[in-house]
């Protein structure tokens, strides 16, 4: 099990050391017990870091985020920074280096493994304990809630998130250290599971699925915002990112496609989903964060996990699980099966 | 107008309600929503993730629709707003509260006919919230309540087997005129226990601004405070925040066209949101709230400074709903209060 003294040590060492710029990573935050995402940039701030079941938020995120204040302010890097991987997060920045946002030695890779459990669903929380918890942790295969009622433990496996239940990675491979032990093969539910279990069902079935779920979206866009992979300044399906500069000219601003119009209706909602996923297709590496942040609750893991099975089973191509790979959709093989590419 | 209604009687007063479409918290698909009843209104939500904001400020809405036919003018063909009347059950007296700031912003100073027209035909039948619906509640600290009356036409408080019904206005009554038969008079006995769950519910531990009053004056001396950008810095610039707010009525008016040949197409009104990199930007490129911080200022300083000034009310009605929503824990009353702690 992992010691946070541990984590904490070794943030505190590399800035105290100057081998880092700037440690990402979780601290206790004010809405109840959940942690949120911290960038760190003075050793004893190292004593903030937090890492329990509610370290949900994949940080790639920050280091795009780093990537464009730096491109921004036309500012030298300097030193790498240095930022807390689970599994699925240090996938991420695999695929970011394989896209060459950043080389690897820009960042310093403190891994966490989530050994045999994952973090917390909250929405799977509801009814299981009493009245609002205001701590979480880890406790073998078990998560222990402080609720005001005393402490109360229930079996990971109950309360986790399905990303986490069907993960098969969830040791970061790429990192600089280490934290936890690899339990790398633990089998808690088959890959895909949920997909598998969706498409049980018949095409017609699907589709009013997906009718139904998509007249519920508000477009608020956090399931692009969140995604370390929807790195584009400008969004081909939403003219609320489309830059305009001092020298950007009206026929430019006119002329700009408008692939889907600004209501909020399932049309627009639809090819807005659809791009997206079409977008991720060999790039997501399914850290569920699309799904867990929507706020009326479309099971957006569903239409990724298609793309990604789709990769692995056709082109037995796996997201984010080397640097060096080629991405699937910038290359190809000889022995595709596909006779267009010939 | 007081009466009492015991529980197992609401769904006949909501069916005695002709000439209503009633709509009533459901858990559809995972999340809470307002949706048409349909079978036994048992009124035992938490907080519905959205409030009831659209019914009279839909997320879109078409003014009028247009069409070109060459060598002809132009035809336009305005879209009025349905006339049916909307009773909504259960709405929290947060999101009563929520009407009444979006009343004012549409009926003020300028009188905005499609919402006009669209509020008055809603009543909100409220809940008093003996428990605070929602870890992130924090109406008191708003100068709300969570037995509040404002903007609801009547309020229900749950005393176990039955309701206390108080109509708050003309409207209110009629809709229990309407059903005058089910209700009873309240004995002593109701007016007592009506007394001591409000008292207990107003006792209930919410989440705190401190020294509310002092925050307008604070914020506004605090515009230039490098916080800003630390306490966003999280910030992932999604429109969750807004989106799911009760007050927020920023909006955005499009051409959206449908079709090219004869060129038709409807003005379509949608909601906007300041949380989005292109809310403020200028035809020339120039963003005068370019970073997260700016925005997150303005959401702010909108809810709690702006708004006092011009209205004389604080925006934010305390509904906890973006705090509890936020991907990243970005938290409206943590960022108040430390931004007025900085101040001094």
């Amino acid at each position: 099990m992992i010691n946070v003294r541990d984590i904490r040590d070794a943030a505190r060492d590399l800035l105290a050391k100057g081998e880092v710029r700037a440690v990402i990573g979780y601290r206790r935050g004010s809405r109840g017990m959940a942690a949120e995402p911290v960038v760190i940039t003075a050793p004893e701030q190292a004593d903030e870091l937090v890492w329990d079941p509610t370290c949900f938020h994949n940080l790639a995120l920050y280091l795009v985020e780093d990537r464009k204040f730096l491109a921004h302010s036309r500012k030298a890097p300097g030193a790498p920074i240095a930022i807390i991987a689970k599994g699925c997060d240090a996938r991420a920045i695999v695929v970011l280096m394989q896209e060459h946002y950043f080389k690897r030695e820009e960042v310093y890779i403190i891994g966490v493994s989530c050994e045999g459990v994952g973090v917390l669903d909250e929405r799977k929380l509801a009814g299981h304990v009493p009245g609002t918890p205001t701590d979480a942790a880890f406790e073998g295969d078990d998560f222990v809630f402080t609720t005001p009622e005393g402490e109360k433990r229930l079996p990971a496996r109950e309360v986790m998130a399905d990303r986490c239940l069907e993960c098969r990675a969830p040791f970061p491979k790429e990192h600089n250290v280490v934290f936890g032990e690899d339990k790398t093969g633990r089998e808690l539910a088959a890959p895909f599971a949920a997909l598998a279990r969706f498409e049980e069902q018949g095409a017609t079935e699907r589709w009013d699925f997906w009718r139904r779920q998509f007249e519920r979206c508000i477009r608020c866009f956090a399931c692009r915002s969140v995604c370390p992979m929807c790195y584009c300044d400008e969004c081909v399906v939403d003219s609320i990112t489309f830059p305009v500069a001092p020298e950007t000219t009206a026929d430019e601003k006119a002329n700009r496609i408008r692939w889907i119009e600004r209501s909020a209706v399932r049309s627009e909602n639809i090819t807005y989903h659809m791009t997206r996923a079409m977008h991720l297709a060999g790039r997501c590496i399914d850290c569920g964060e699309c799904e867990r942040v929507c706020p009326v609750n479309i099971p957006l893991r569903l239409l990724n996990n298609k793309m990604e099975r789709e990769a692995r089973e056709r082109f037995g191509y796996e997201p984010g699980a080397s640097i060096g790979a080629a991405s699937l959709v910038a290359s190809f093989n000889d022995s595709d099966p596909g006779s267009f590419i010939r | 107008m007081e009466k009492i209604l015991h529980k197992e009687r609401i769904d006949d007063w909501i069916s005695a309600l002709t000439g209503w479409e009633v709509l009533s918290p459901a858990l559809e698909d995972g999340i809470w929503a307002y949706r048409p009843v349909s079978g036994a209104v048992r009124l035992d939500h938490p907080n519905t993730t959205q409030p009831p904001k659209g019914l009279a400020f839909p997320q879109r809405e078409v003014f009028f629709s247009f069409e070109q036919i060459k060598g002809e003018a132009p035809r336009l063909t305005q879209i009025l707003p349905d006339t049916v009347q909307r009773a909504v059950f259960g709405v929290r007296p947060c999101d009563g509260r929520g009407a009444v700031r979006m009343d004012r912003v549409f009926g003020d100073h300028v009188e905005d006919t499609y919402y006009q027209a669209r509020r008055k035909n809603v009543a909100y039948v409220g809940l008093a919230c003996n428990q605070p619906p929602s870890a992130n509640c924090f109406c008191l600290s708003v100068g709300g309540s969570p037995v509040s009356t404002d903007g609801l036409d009547v309020l229900l408080t749950d005393l176990g087997d039955r309701y206390f019904v108080a109509a708050v206005t003309e409207t209110g009554k009629a809709l229990m005129t309407a059903a005058n038969s089910l209700f009873d008079e309240p004995a002593d006995a109701d007016r007592q226990q009506l007394k001591s769950v409000h008292t207990e519910a107003l006792a209930q531990p919410q989440r705190a601004v401190h020294n509310p009053d002092a925050v307008p004056a604070k914020l506004k001396a605090s515009f230039k405070s490098p916080l800003w950008e630390e306490l966003a810095r999280a910030c992932i610039g999604c429109g969750i925040c807004t989106f799911l707010c009760p007050t927020c009525h920023c909006f955005d008016i499009n051409d959206e066209v449908t079709g090219s040949a004869p060129l038709k197409g409807n003005r379509v009104r949608t909601w906007d949101n300041c949380q989005f990199p292109d809310f403020t930007m200028h035809t020339s490129g120039h963003n005068p709230r370019p970073t997260v911080g700016a925005r997150l200022r303005q959401r702010v300083c909108h809810k709690f400074q702006y708004f006092p000034e011009n209205f004389g009310m604080p925006q934010c009605t305390g509904c906890g709903r973006c705090i509890s929503e936020c991907p990243v824990g970005i938290d409206i009353v943590s960022v108040v209060n430390k931004v007025v702690e900085h101040a001094g």
